[in-house]
């Protein structure tokens, strides 16, 4: 077990050195200098040369990445945004809390829609639930999150006038204003994954009901729901580890979500580093999103390994 | 061929319908010069923002194009990306898989644990971030001048090659070490002959199925970087840039602008995706709800 857990982290920390050093060589790499963007486009060669020099633009890419890497492993810093001259740490903190509580309720949503469908339509096969699981799992595999935020802005928005159409309120706002801002871009992103983990959950449960210790259970003459509650317990780690990896996906639509609902999270945060060639800025945000997505990966794979005993032999 | 008939007899309804969606989009974009009525680019500032009638089907956007033409000639662009990807994703991870299963000890390690890394770099952002980075300027390769979109087939597609690493390895591996695979070692088989003949016939079904699935992801993903600027540049039509333009009209009210674009993307990524539940099916009954995801 020990093993396994050091190998993936290994895995997992080869992953982030390597992504680190893209991001170097692919900022460094692309066209326009950050010094021309920030400066101004009549800025001299001397000032840009300054501005090279106090950024150590000026230096051998690896030697920026070595001490960026430093910065970053030793004392947590991640620079200074060259446009603001903020700590990257800090204007990321201004964005990561709109896009965090989006993620955070749409995850709940699909976590709670997906598992209670999934249950319902597992115990009744060949019902009204089952059948219903089934057509929604197609439709809701199928639809773009960005398409059905753009879908619902129109009529629960515009046309009903039950929710704002975008914008943003912070939880200091008010609990009620916070989740009418954040209700609609969370239900766009969540709905693809209640039919992944409905799906998954009916399938498993389907399965472990059909275990020999279920129809002993049965036989002994146990209550229904008990026999049920064991049979959930079996076929749980699936869906277990698909909800962890869906958790790291859902960062990613996350990005598209909040440009419908034109929403200050990182999304904005991210095109805007981006346009204004703010690489640290980009950096940070770029790779912030990667350790939350290694780390829901990491998860995922131990939650099989460990609570699946016909994986670990495996390790 | 009798064998065939008789597994083909099994695919259900839904099988046949997902595949009726595919060959549809499929057809459209092959054909779109024939089946467009109108030219999908030009400007016909006189014909604007029209209703849905007889001579424009599906309405007319902002700029007078013929959304119908436009949804016809946007399937180039994500059947191109979504399966461009799943080609590359395809290419680059069974060969991955098929060298560490044949090869086992550290090479087996190093390769899998390479494929463990790619999958933990989130797509959809690091596609954002390197477009953004590059630009969307068109790809020179030599003479050559590939538009923005190659970037994004590019990326995905090796952000995609860890699927069917896993699934080539994880059959290949079993098949490795078949009696069959060691008489033919005995009779002096070439190993080339070996993995290509003997191993990757083996695995051809499971890499299939994920093949299938991965395309709906990929148009979706096309769709979604498109739609943030970052895909298809305008005016050439993609579904994507077309809900994007679409963003306006939510409140003045031209209800087809982001209906039908959608549209076409749901029903694609319909078809794909009964078409692989079914392949699936058909390959292997017994294995059990996909644990795809993006």
């Amino acid at each position: 077990m020990f093993r396994l857990v050091a190998g993936r982290m290994l895995s997992s920390i080869g992953t982030l050195l390597f992504v680190g050093l893209a991001l170097f060589l692919l900022t460094r790499s692309g066209p326009g200098s950050p010094a021309r963007i920030v400066l101004g486009a009549d800025a001299t060669q001397q000032q840009i040369a300054q501005f090279e020099e106090s950024h150590g633009l000026d230096r051998p890419v690896l030697v920026q990445y070595g001490s960026w890497l430093a910065d970053v492993v030793l004392r947590g810093d991640f620079g200074k945004s060259f446009v603001t001259g903020r700590d990257v740490a800090v204007e990321i903190s201004a964005s990561l809390p709109v896009t965090l509580s989006i993620v955070l309720l749409a995850f709940l949503i699909a976590l709670v829609f997906g598992l209670a469908i999934g249950i319902a339509a597992a115990l009744n096969p060949g019902g009204v639930f089952d059948r219903l699981a089934r057509l929604g799992a197609v439709v809701g595999l199928s639809i773009p999150a960005f398409w059905l935020g753009i879908i619902l802005i129109r009529f629960i928005a515009v046309d009903l006038r039950l929710l704002p159409p975008g914008g943003y309120a912070p939880l200091s706002a008010g609990l009620m204003v916070h989740v009418q801002t954040i209700l609609m871009p969370a239900v766009s992103l969540a709905v693809y994954y209640i039919a992944v983990l409905a799906r998954m959950t009916q399938a498993s449960l389907q399965e472990a009901l059909r275990g020999d210790y279920v129809r002993t259970a049965r036989a002994m003459g146990l209550p229904s729901w008990k026999v049920v509650a064991y049979a959930l317990v079996n076929a749980l780690p699936p869906v277990i580890n698909l909800a962890a990896l869906s958790f790291g996906y859902m960062f990613g639509w996350a990005l598209i979500i909040e440009q419908v609902f034109n929403v200050p999270g990182l999304s904005r945060a991210l095109l805007n580093a981006i346009s204004q060639r703010d690489f640290l800025l980009l950096q940070g945000i770029v790779f912030l999103f990667t350790v939350i997505f290694v780390l829901a990966n990491l998860i995922a794979d131990l939650v099989n390994r460990t609570l699946d005993p016909r994986q670990r032999s495996t390790a | 061929m009798n064998h065939w008939s008789q597994a083909l007899r099994a695919v259900d309804w839904t099988g046949w319908l997902g595949a009726a969606f595919v060959v549809l989009m499929l057809g459209s974009a092959v054909f779109a010069p024939f089946i467009a009525p109108f030219d999908p680019i030009e400007v016909r500032l006189e014909d604007r923002l029209a209703a849905p009638d007889a001579v424009h089907w599906l309405g007319t956007d902002q700029a007078g194009r013929d959304v119908f033409s436009r949804v016809i000639y946007g399937a180039r662009a994500s059947l191109t990306v979504g399966i461009g990807a799943v080609v590359i994703g395809a290419l680059i991870g069974v060969s991955a898989g098929l060298f560490a299963a044949y090869k086992g000890g550290l090479g087996d390690q190093l390769v899998m644990r390479i494929i463990d890394g790619i999958a933990a770099i989130p797509l959809l952002v690091w596609a954002i971030a390197i477009v953004g980075i590059l630009g969307v300027g068109p790809v020179q390769i030599g003479p050559v001048a590939l538009p923005n979109e190659a970037k994004i087939v590019l990326l995905v597609g090796v952000l995609f090659s860890p699927v069917f690493g896993r699934v080539t390895y994880a059959v290949a591996q079993r098949v490795v070490r078949a009696d069959f695979v060691k008489a033919r070692l005995l009779q002096g088989a070439r190993h080339r002959d070996i993995v290509l003949g003997d191993i990757l016939p083996n695995c051809l079904s499971p890499i299939i199925v994920q093949a299938t699935l991965l395309v709906a992801i990929g148009i979706v993903i096309e769709a979604s970087v498109s739609f943030v600027g970052l895909g298809v540049q305008p005016p050439s039509p993609s579904w994507g840039t077309m809900l994007s333009d679409a963003r306006s009209a939510i409140y003045s009210g031209e209800w087809w602008l982001p209906v039908f674009p959608g549209l076409a993307i749901s029903l694609t990524v319909v078809g794909f995706n009964l078409l692989g539940d079914a392949v699936r099916d058909l390959f292997d009954p017994r294995s059990e709800a996909r644990t795809l995801v993006a």
